[in-house]
C-alpha cells in the first residue's frame, strides 16, 4: 500500500481533513496530549469536556473544537514523530528531540537511506527515522526484549510505518545484525555498544562512506567504544553533548525606585498610628537633617498649588514636633513632584542634582519582556559518539594487522 | 546488490571540501585534469580522486605527486610511564635540528623524497628531552608534528552537516550564526519530508533552504520569498544538488507577488509573428521568465503550506501576519534568529494571535569532547551561540461547535433571562386584560427571536459564531483568553 493512500505518521494526508479511522492528537494543554483513533460511535471525555468523535469527522486538522458542554476546548492536531516523542508510553528511557535531530543530521539521513538501529526501545527515534527516509529508504531495527518488540511492532503497524520499518527480536551483541553490505547508517543505543561494532562494520555498504553513532550515558562506555571503533578501522571519531534550553517568556512590570517609595510612604501613612514613639523620634531627627541640606525654595514652588493627600503644602511648613506631619511630609514631597522628575527631590536622593543642567534621560517605569529558564533543566541525556566508515579499504582490524606484522617479523 | 549513485562518488565540476592534516578545511571546485595545491602540504592531481567513492583519505607521495589511499594508524592505547614534567624546562635548544634543517626536511618532503612519517621521526630523534616526556605528552607531540608534515588529505562530501560546519567556522555571520544542532532542530520541528510544500523566508544565504531541499530528496516544493534583486541562496551551489532537487526550489520576490504595473503578460508583449532572430530569442527568454514568476505566484496562492519558516533580518511579526493565512492547519511555524532577545516581542505577538498555538523559544547548547584512550575530556574551547528558535503550531480558530467562552455563555444566559422576563411581563399584562393577540404574538416573536439568536450563537451558523468569537479575540482581549487558559493549565 503506497504511503499516499494510507494515513501515516510518515507524511501528511492530502486533504488535511479528519475522516473515520484517522489518527488525531488531541491537544488539551502543553502537558496534556493524547492520541486517539477516530471511531464514529465513540466519545472522548476529559476534564475539559466531552467530544464526540463524529463531531471531529469532516473538520480540518488544526481546528479548535469546543466541547459539548460549552466549556473548554481542544485542538485537533496531525500526528507527527515529534508529537509522538512527547506522547508515547515509555517502556524504556527514550531519545528526545535534541539528540534525535543532531544524530539524524550527522548520519546524513534523507529519503532513500537505509539505516540500522539497535535497540528499538520505545520506538521514539524509530518514528523520526522512518519519516525522514521515506519513501524509498528502510529502517532495520533490533530489540532483544520480546515484549517490547511486540508493542513496537503493533505501533509501527497502527501508525502506517510497517512498509518502512523491519523490526526483529535479536541480541545484536551476541549474534550480530545478520546483515551484510546493506546500511548507510548505524545507530547503537546499547549498554555495551563496543560488542556490536564489528558486526556493524559488516552491515555497512562496503563500497561507500557510512556513518555510525553510539549513544551512551557513561564516559566509561564511550572509552570502550572508541577503542572498538579504532580497532575496526573507523575514522574521524568525535564526541558531542547537546542540550536544549526551553525558555519561558515573561513580562515584568518594573517600577522606578521613586514610584516604589511613594507607594511605601502611602501605605506607611496608613499605618502611622502603629509607629512606636522611639521610631517617630529618630524619624523626626532624620527628616530634620535631610531638610537642612535641601534647597527648599524649589520644593516650595513645586508644592504650592499641587494637590496632596493631606492638604499640607511645603516641607518648610511642616512642624517637626507634629507627629502626624512626619510621615505626610515625605508623601507630599513625592506626590506633588511625580509629574516633574527633573526638579524632583525625594528622600532617597543620594546627591543633589545641578538644577541648571538638563537631566540626560527621564527614568520611567517600564514593562520588560524577559526570558527565564525553569529551575529544573535537563543536565545530561547521553554522550553522542560519531565515527565514519570508509569504503573499499577492507582493512582487517588493527589487532589482526599487528598479528600479521608480528608473525612476519619472526 | 545496489549500485553506487552519482552522489556517492566524487564527480568533476562539483564542489569538494578538502580536509588537510592541520584540520583546516578548504573548499574547491574540482576541475578534471587540474592540479590542486594544498600549500605546504603538497599538490595532488584531481583525476586521481575523480570517480572514487567518498570517505577515503589520500597520501601524496613520491616526486610525481602520486596519491594512494591512506590507512591511518589509528589511536593506540598509550601506556603510562613513570615520567612527569618536573624536570622539563621550556628550552628552545631541546630540538637539535635548526630552522634551516627543518626547512630542508620540509622541501624534501614536498618533493617526495621523504614521507611525513620519516620527517616526524627525525624530529623526534633530534629532540633532547623527548624521552623524558610523559607518554601522553609524547603522543601529543607526535600528533602535532604529524599535522604539520604529513601529506594526507581527505575529500569530504558536501552535505547539510559538512557545509554548515564549514561556514559556521569560517564565516558564521554569513549564515547568521545558525549552528548544526539548531539547524537540525529546525528540520525536526518543521517535519520536513519527501513531498511536502514549504514556505520559507531565508536570510541565511540559503543554508536553511539547502537543508530543507536535502531532506525532501527531490520531491515537493520550497517557495522562498525574497526582497532585493535576487534571493541570495549562495549556499545552495555548494550542495551539488541534482537537477530534480534544484527544481523543487522556487523563488518569488515580495514585490512581484502581485503583478506590478510595469510587468507585461505574454499577450501584452510584442507580436510574435513579427519577430525573428535575436528579437525572437529575447521574446522567448522574457516569456520563460514570466512563466517562472507566474508559476511561483500560483504556488503561493494555492496556500496549504506544510510549514512556514522565517529566518529574516526583518521584524518577524510583520512577515508572519502576511504569510500565516497560507499555512494549513496543524502545521509548524518556525522563526529563527541569531539572538534570543530579537524573538521576545514576536513570542508575545504569537501568544496573542488566535492562529498560533503554544509558542516556544529554545536555544541549543553543544559541546565537543576529545576522545582518546585515557585522555578523554571536553575540548578546551567551545562554541558560543548557535542561534535561537521560536516555534508554534498554526491552528484554525473557527470553532465549529459551541466553543463558548465564559463571557459568551454569561451573555447568552443573561439574554435568555431577559427574554423570559419580557415574556412573563407580557403574559401578566395580557392576563390583566390588554389585547392578547399582538402581545402574544410579540412575546412569541421575542421568544423565537431569542431562541433563534441562541441557536445562532450555538454555532449552527458558522459565520455568526465566527463573528462572535472574532469579536472576542480580535479586540486583543487577553482577559478572555487567559480565563480560558487558566482553566486549562
Amino acid at each position: 500500500m503506497s504511503l499516499a493512500t494510507k494515513h501515516t505518521f510518515a507524511t501528511y494526508k492530502k486533504n488535511n481533513t479528519i475522516e473515520n479511522g484517522d489518527l488525531v492528537v488531541l491537544y488539551l494543554s502543553k502537558e496534556n496530549l493524547i492520541l486517539i483513533r477516530i471511531q464514529e460511535s465513540q466519545e472522548f471525555c476529559c476534564k475539559f469536556g466531552n467530544y464526540k468523535h463524529a463531531d471531529m469527522i469532516g473538520l480540518q486538522y488544526g481546528t479548535k473544537l469546543g466541547s459539548n458542554t460549552g466549556r473548554g476546548f481542544v485542538f485537533l492536531l496531525y500526528p507527527t514523530p515529534e508529537l509522538w516523542t512527547l506522547i508515547l508510553p515509555h517502556r524504556t528511557q527514550i531519545l528526545y528531540i535534541a539528540d534525535i535531530s543532531l544524530i539524524m543530521s550527522y548520519l546524513d539521513l534523507k529519503p532513500g537511506k537505509v539505516m540500522i538501529e539497535s535497540g528499538t526501545g520505545s520506538g521514539s527515534f524509530s518514528h523520526s527515522i522512518a519519516r525522514t527516509i521515506a519513501p524509498g529508504g528502510h529502517l532495520f531495527t533490533f530489540e532483544y526484549h520480546q515484549e517490547r518488540v511486540a508493542v513496537a511492532t503493533k505501533e509501527f503497524e497502527d501508525h502506517g510505518l510497517q512498509d518502512l520499518v523491519t523490526i526483529e527480536c535479536r541480541d545484536v551483541c551476541k549474534n550480530g545484525f545478520g546483515l551484510v553490505n546493506k546500511a548507510d547508517a548505524v545507530f547503537l543505543d546499547l549498554p555495551a555498544p563496543w560488542e556490536a561494532v564489528a558486526s556493524a562494520k559488516q552491515a555497512f555498504r562496503q563500497d561507500k562512506v557510512g556513518k555510525i553513532c553510539t549513544f551512551s550515558p557513561c564516559i566509561e562506555q564511550i572509552s570502550k567504544t572508541v577503542t572498538a571503533l579504532t580497532e575496526q578501522g573507523f575514522v574521524d571519531i568525535k564526541m558531542y553533548e547537546c542540550l536544549i534550553r526551553f525558555n519561558e517568556v515573561r513580562i515584568l512590570q518594573i517600577s522606578t525606585l521613586d514610584e516604589a517609595l511613594e507607594m511605601e510612604r502611602a501605605s506607611e501613612k496608613k499605618r502611622k498610628r502603629a509607629l512606636p514613639r522611639v521610631l517617630r523620634e529618630s524619624f523626626k531627627n532624620r527628616l530634620q537633617q535631610e531638610r537642612d541640606s535641601q534647597e527648599q525654595d524649589d520644593d516650595q514652588e513645586d508644592m504650592e498649588g499641587e494637590g496632596e493627600e493631606e492638604g499640607e503644602s511645603a516641607v518648610k511648613k511642616t512642624r517637626v514636633d507634629d507627629d502626624d506631619n512626619a510621615s505626610q511630609q515625605g508623601s507630599s514631597t513625592l506626590s506633588s513632584a511625580v509629574g516633574t522628575p527633573s526638579s524632583f527631590r525625594s528622600h532617597a536622593d543620594v546627591f543633589i542634582p545641578d538644577e541648571s543642567v538638563e537631566p540626560r534621560e527621564s527614568i520611567e517605569s517600564k514593562n520588560v519582556t524577559v526570558t527565564r529558564l525553569p529551575v529544573e533543566q535537563r543536565g545530561h541525556t547521553s554522550y553522542l559518539l560519531f565515527a565514519t566508515f570508509t569504503p573499499a579499504t577492507q582493512q582487517p582490524s588493527l589487532t589482526e594487522r599487528n598479528k600479521t606484522a608480528a608473525a612476519a617479523s619472526k | 546488490m545496489a549500485t553506487l549513485n552519482p552522489a556517492d562518488i566524487i564527480n568533476a565540476g562539483e564542489h569538494v571540501f578538502i580536509k588537510m592534516p592541520s584540520d583546516n578545511v578548504k573548499c574547491i571546485v574540482l576541475k578534471a585534469g587540474s592540479s590542486v595545491s594544498l600549500g605546504k602540504f603538497g599538490t595532488f592531481k584531481a583525476n586521481d580522486i575523480i570517480g572514487h567513492a567518498w570517505g577515503n583519505s589520500y597520501e601524496i607521495y613520491d616526486r610525481d605527486s602520486k596519491t594512494r589511499v591512506y590507512h591511518p594508524e589509528g589511536i593506540s592505547e598509550v601506556e603510562e610511564t613513570a615520567n612527569n614534567n618536573r624536570e622539563i624546562v621550556d628550552d628552545p635548544t631541546s630540538q637539535k635540528l635548526t630552522l634551516d634543517d627543518i626547512k630542508a626536511l620540509k622541501s624534501e618532503g614536498l618533493k617526495g623524497e621523504l614521507t611525513g612519517e620519516e620527517i616526524v621521526n627525525k624530529l623526534k630523534e633530534s629532540h633532547a628531552t623527548f624521552d623524558k616526556k610523559t607518554a601522553y605528552s609524547q603522543a601529543k607531540y607526535l600528533q602535532k608534528k604529524g599535522k604539520k608534515f604529513h601529506k594526507v588529505f581527505t575529500p569530504i562530501k558536501p552535505t547539510t552537516y559538512s557545509v554548515n560546519e564549514y561556514f559556521y567556522v569560517k564565516n558564521p555571520s554569513k549564515i547568521r550564526d545558525i549552528r548544526m544542532d539548531t539547524l537540525s532542530q529546525l528540520l525536526s520541528y518543521s517535519n520536513v519530508h519527501s513531498g511536502c510544500k514549504l514556505l520559507v523566508v531565508d536570510d541565511t544565504q540559503g543554508m536553511i533552504v539547502s537543508a530543507l531541499a536535502e531532506r525532501m530528496g527531490g520531491k515537493g516544493t520550497i517557495l522562498g520569498l525574497y526582497d532585493g534583486d535576487n534571493p541570495h541562496y549562495d549556499i545552495v551551489k555548494y550542495m551539488n544538488f541534482d537537477q530534480e532537487t534544484l527544481d523543487t526550489i522556487k523563488v518569488l520576490s515580495w514585490l512581484r507577488i502581485h503583478r506590478p504595473a510595469d510587468e507585461k503578460t505574454p499577450d501584452e508583449m510584442q507580436d510574435v509573428t513579427q519577430l525573428t532572430g535575436k528579437d525572437l530569442e529575447g521574446y522567448h527568454r522574457r516569456l520563460k521568465a514570466y512563466n517562472i514568476v507566474e508559476e511561483s505566484r500560483k504556488v503561493l496562492f494555492e496556500g496549504n503550506f506544510d510549514a512556514l519558516i522565517v529566518a529574516s533580518q526583518y521584524q518577524p511579526e510583520s512577515i508572519l501576519e502576511k504569510l500565516l493565512p497560507y499555512v494549513a492547519g496543524s502545521r509548524p511555524v518556525i522563526v529563527y534568529h541569531g539572538t534570543k532577545e530579537a524573538l521576545l516581542e514576536t513570542s508575545t505577538w504569537m501568544r496573542r494571535s488566535p492562529d498560533l498555538l503554544a509558542p516556544q523559544i529554545t536555544e541549543s547548547w553543544l559541546r565537543k569532547s576529545q576522545v582518546l584512550p585515557g585522555r578523554t575530556h571536553p575540548e578546551m574551547s567551545t562554541w558560543g551561540t548557535g542561534g535561537s528558535l521560536l516555534t508554534a503550531t498554526k491552528v484554525i480558530d473557527q470553532p465549529v461547535q459551541a466553543a463558548l467562552t465564559k463571557r459568551e455563555r454569561l451573555a447568552m444566559e443573561k439574554k435568555n433571562a431577559e427574554a423570559k422576563k419580557l415574556k412573563r411581563a407580557r403574559e401578566e399584562a395580557e392576563s390583566a386584560g390588554s389585547s392578547p393577540a399582538p402581545s402574544l404574538a410579540a412575546a412569541a416573536a421575542a421568544a423565537t427571536e431569542t431562541a433563534a439568536t441562541d441557536v445562532a450563537t450555538m454555532g449552527e451558523e458558522e459565520e455568526i459564531t465566527t463573528t462572535t468569537t472574532a469579536t472576542i479575540t480580535t479586540d486583543g482581549d487577553d482577559e478572555g483568553r487567559s480565563v480560558k487558559r487558566a482553566k486549562q493549565e
